[in-house]
């Protein structure tokens, strides 16, 4: 069964005739290319590498289907950053060296994107926030510490650069 | 050895970051190729069985499958296994006849034996379940002591028995040692089956055509190893065939070192359809076939003097292997060099170590972070703790009574350790726990009826493997190689034959070859994967990265300076050679007069767009290769791990409050990659020690083929990791660096045992097997308690 859906993916819309069943992460991954999003376990929704925001919240697209998010909106990792400006996340995890073969940062990111809009600041709550994505290289040491240095960013800006940082 | 180079030590943001930060990563399932078609794997349902039909048609009746093979079909591939493919080792060795899909019986849940091609993976899915297989079940055998008996069902009837390798390891005077022993530690240990699973599964993408030949995309370790070993199967010259890893990889910690029978088979598939044909690995897969790692039993003793010094040791080591179907590793090659590091960084003169390797209806192992050694690390220091108890000394004298004290050191059965400083490192560990504060807090706790305790363990760690070992070893070299080459603009690519993904070479081989020629990290780029365009080099594994590959961009670079400097003198019209320059700042500087420089993007743009203007003679360009081999038979680091924890007796729970790891990394190039590393390794050795484990039931069927029943830790499972550096540089790598990370997990499961038992020693609790679950603590607690 096919079904023509549109879905809004970082502001650009991606109009498509699918099968009902294809999951929104092959949306993103082969419908529109955007590979930044991972897939990391059997679509069992454990290893989050596939996290995206969908109508502002942190999902994981391969626990949804793709007609589910027909005219919806859609953040991807590719949406983060502003021009060359890197995101105050992408900023902490560069700097405190919160990735090491990257493939579960995606997730990561998109997951702490929507815990920044309103963080907390205990090493708990930032692991608690962050335990639904797993990371088999850096033992989420330098991710805390990313964090910490995201939140400080964050906390930082101005009512209209927050905005502009989280548009989702 | 104080190191001139000026980015060395320098805690410099990843160059490779900036992409993966953005989406930009290239991994193995994001490369799309036209006419690309998709193949998947009907695996068996049966842990042993005869396959007494397949009937294909009616998965290939379906619109959009193009193929659909069994193994018949690709008998005339021949076996896997070659002499190159197969470990070289000394002892007694058997090897498994098999093909890439499994031909007339299966031999564990998940055996390949069919494969099934189809235009898109949706389409594929719905093939493989249309995929008709009737089977006949076998007798199985999945217990390693079961498997040795007489009338254990048999994996591989001609062999006679199960036994795949044995290995006697003696040194010394193990019965004499005995002999004086005050105290003889006497301990079964059991160590399960658990080990890398890295968050991308494996996956290859082949395409030919018989001008070029085979290209390979393949989530690998080891590029050159495997394009060697396909091409002599597939009887390919190497100019036709080509293996690349991709970019960018999402882990291995070994699991991608071996060469696996998918990966034959997408070849032969894509040379047979004449599409490319791309495999990606789905979790279920990846949990039956890789990351099975460990599973071993000890049956140790130590031969132990009143003042604690350890005479002997004996150990009869039972390695669980599977069904050995992999390439490369064979199943045997971890446990083999487990044995050879069991005494590892104790000087134990006489031991008697036995090593039994067998077959059973599992999946085979794969190498997994800490290669082989985890198992008896845990028995060794489990034994070691056991013997300080007896004896009533504290963990960390008698420790350092039996640690390696002068280096370098060779071991009893022969390994080499160059340097290191156990007593320093305990020194540091025992001052960052306040050890002698924690024994009287602890004291007190045990009053409050609260379970307070600490554990240590200690070991060398790999710091790559020399070509003395490796080459008997596994037919290969074990040297480190490097290019480095100056492009027209003056930066300077490197390109090296390992395959990075996640240790960070991009920036720590920029550090280092920048600091050798006087530029900025950022004027350096680092190339990797591709067997065609880099050099011949045995791979990314046995923390190669930081001992051998760098040192040999180290040697590179240097080797390019006598002529940076003969061209410079020869622009400042001046008779001068490599002493009378400095390079720094992006410029050849004479000494003598520092006013007289040139840029360095000069005397690149003369040696490669501006020939004319080089010293008459001189040949074109700036290059160099070099290949690294360290001047010893082995370099280790020496490490100190210690663990905190408080037990809650009524569930069996457990809490690691603090986790000390004391690393020797040499002279770390970049002290924040070595943390990184550090981390990694301790979080995988706690969630190997204490939550993972690939769980077969009594009819071979693996319980734990989803990431819900595999545990791998979350942030909220592990404790705030500490790592405290305690460098001590190798004298054999040019900058003293050593290799980090790879062995790390071997030191945390006698940590956290000893920090277990410790606590309960009110209880009178002992440790002996993996994992550390709670309810396997909880039970212990019981059944001491029952005792009394």
């Amino acid at each position: 069964m096919k079904r023509s859906i549109g879905i809004t993916i970082n502001g650009e819309v991606y109009e498509e005739t699918v099968d009902q069943r294809l999951l929104l992460v092959d949306f993103i991954r082969e419908v529109a290319g955007l590979t930044g999003t991972h897939v990391g376990c059997s679509v069992e929704g454990r290893c989050g590498a596939c996290t995206v925001i969908l109508k502002g919240k942190a999902v994981k697209a391969c626990l949804l289907l793709a007609v589910q998010a027909d005219g919806a909106s859609v953040l991807t990792i590719e949406g983060l950053a502003r021009d060359d400006a890197l995101h105050p996340i992408q900023a902490g995890f560069w700097e405190k060296h919160g990735l090491q073969c990257g493939f579960c940062t995606p997730g990561l990111l998109m997951t702490l994107y929507e815990f920044l809009q309103n963080p907390k600041h205990s090493d708990e709550e930032i692991r608690t926030a962050m335990s639904g994505v797993i990371c088999r290289c850096t033992g989420y040491v330098h991710i805390v510490e990313a964090v910490k240095h995201a939140i400080a960013t964050v906390e930082a800006l101005s009512p209209q650069e927050r905005k502009e940082w989280f548009p989702a | 050895m104080a190191s001139a180079n000026a980015w060395v030590g320098q805690s410099i943001k990843r160059k490779e970051d900036r992409r993966l930060l953005v989406g930009d990563g290239q991994y193995l399932p994001d490369i799309v190729l036209p006419r690309m078609v998709v193949m998947g794997l009907v695996r068996s349902i049966y842990a042993h069985a005869k396959i007494t039909a397949i009937d294909t048609t009616q998965a290939t009746a379906l619109p959009g499958v193009r193929t659909a093979l069994t193994g018949a079909d690709v008998k005339h591939l021949g076996p896997v296994l070659s002499d190159m493919s197969t470990p070289n080792l000394p002892g007694e060795t058997k090897r498994p006849l098999f093909w890439p899909l499994s031909i007339d019986e299966v031999k564990y849940v998940g055996d390949p034996l069919a494969v099934v091609v189809a235009r898109d993976k949706y389409t594929l899915e719905d093939a493989l379940e249309l995929v008709d297989v009737e089977y006949d079940p076998l007798d199985i055998v999945l217990d390693p002591e079961r498997a040795l008996q007489p009338d254990a069902p048999r994996l591989y009837p001609d062999w006679g028995d199960n036994v795949l390798y044995h290995q006697h390891i003696p040194a010394g005077d193990p019965d004499a040692a005995f002999a004086q022993a005050d105290l003889v530690v006497k301990e079964r240990f059991r160590c399960h089956r658990t080990g890398g699973q890295p968050m991308e599964t494996r996956g290859c993408l082949a395409m030919y055509n018989p001008g070029e030949g085979l290209t390979l995309w393949l989530t690998t370790q080891r590029p050159h190893i495997k394009r060697h070993l396909l091409a002599e199967y597939l009887n390919l010259p190497h100019s036709q065939m080509r293996v690349i890893m991709p970019k960018d990889m999402g882990g291995a910690f070994g699991t991608k070192a071996p060469l696996y029978r998918e990966e034959l088979l997408a070849c032969h598939l894509a040379m047979k359809l004449r599409r490319p044909v791309k495999w990606v690995e789905n979790r279920q897969e990846s949990l039956m076939n890789v990351g099975q790692g460990r599973d071993q039993i000890h049956e140790l003793e130590l031969a132990v003097k009143k003042d604690g010094t350890i005479l002997g040791l004996r150990d009869r080591i039972l390695a669980d292997c599977g069904d050995a179907r992999t390439a490369i590793y064979v199943g045997f090659a971890m446990p083999f060099l487990g044995a050879m590091y069991l005494i590892n960084g104790y000087d134990i003169p006489n031991v008697d170590i036995d090593l039994t390797c067998v077959v059973t209806n599992k999946a085979c192992l794969t190498p997994s972070r800490a290669f082989g050694s985890f198992a008896g690390r845990f028995a060794l220091d489990r034994a070691v703790e056991l013997a300080a108890r007896a004896l009533e000394m504290d963990p960390v004298e008698i420790r350092l009574k039996n640690a390696i004290k002068t280096f370098p050191h060779v071991s009893a059965v022969g390994v080499h350790v160059d340097s290191g400083d156990f007593p320093g490192s305990f020194a540091k560990t025992c001052a960052a726990l306040d050890y002698d504060n924690f024994r009287k807090e602890q004291s007190e706790a045990w009053q409050n009826g609260r379970y307070l305790g600490v554990g240590f363990s200690m070991g060398v760690e790999i710091s790559g493997v020399p070509s003395e070992v490796l080459v008997p070893m596994e037919r290969q070299p074990g040297f480190g190689v490097a290019t480095v080459q100056f492009d027209a603009h003056g930066k300077v690519q490197v390109a090296e034959g390992d395959s990075p993904h996640g240790q960070g070479h991009e920036t720590t081989i920029a550090q280092v070859v920048a600091g050798e020629l006087g530029l900025s990290p950022e004027d350096i780029y680092v190339t990797y994967g591709d067997t065609h365009s880099g050099p011949f080099a045995a791979g990314t594994i046995g923390s190669r990265g930081a001992s051998y590959t760098l040192s040999a961009a180290v040697l590179a670079a240097r080797a390019l300076r006598p002529k940076m400097a003969n061209i410079a003198a020869h622009l400042l019209h001046i008779e001068a050679g490599e002493d009378d320059f400095v390079f720094r700042d992006g410029h050849a500087i004479l000494t003598r007069d520092e006013s007289q420089r040139v840029p360095i993007a000069r005397i690149a743009e003369v040696a490669l767009l501006s020939p004319t203007e080089l010293p008459p003679g001189m040949e074109a360009g700036l290059e160099h290769t070099s290949h690294f081999e360290a001047e010893t038979a082995g370099m280790h680091s020496c490490n100190v791990h210690a663990a905190q924890v408080e037990v809650f007796p009524d569930t069996g729970e457990y809490k690691i409050v603090r986790y000390v790891a004391v690393d020797d990394a040499g002279q770390p190039i970049n002290p924040m990659v070595v943390r990184g590393q550090i981390h990694g390794g301790v979080a995988m050795g706690i969630g190997n020690a204490c939550m993972e484990e690939f769980i077969y039931d009594e009819n071979g069927q693996q319980l734990t083929t989803t990431l819900l029943d595999y545990h791998i830790p979350s942030s909220l499972d592990l404790p705030h990791i500490e790592t405290i550096e305690h460098n001590v540089p190798s004298p054999h790598t040019p900058l003293g660096s050593k290799g980090k990370g790879e062995g790390t997990p071997g030191m945390v499961p006698a940590a956290v045992a000893n920090a277990l038992e410790d606590a309960l020693q009110p209880l009178g609790v002992k440790i002996t097997e993996l994992p550390l679950t709670p309810e396997r603590i909880w039970k212990l607690i019981q059944a001491a308690k029952e005792k009394e």
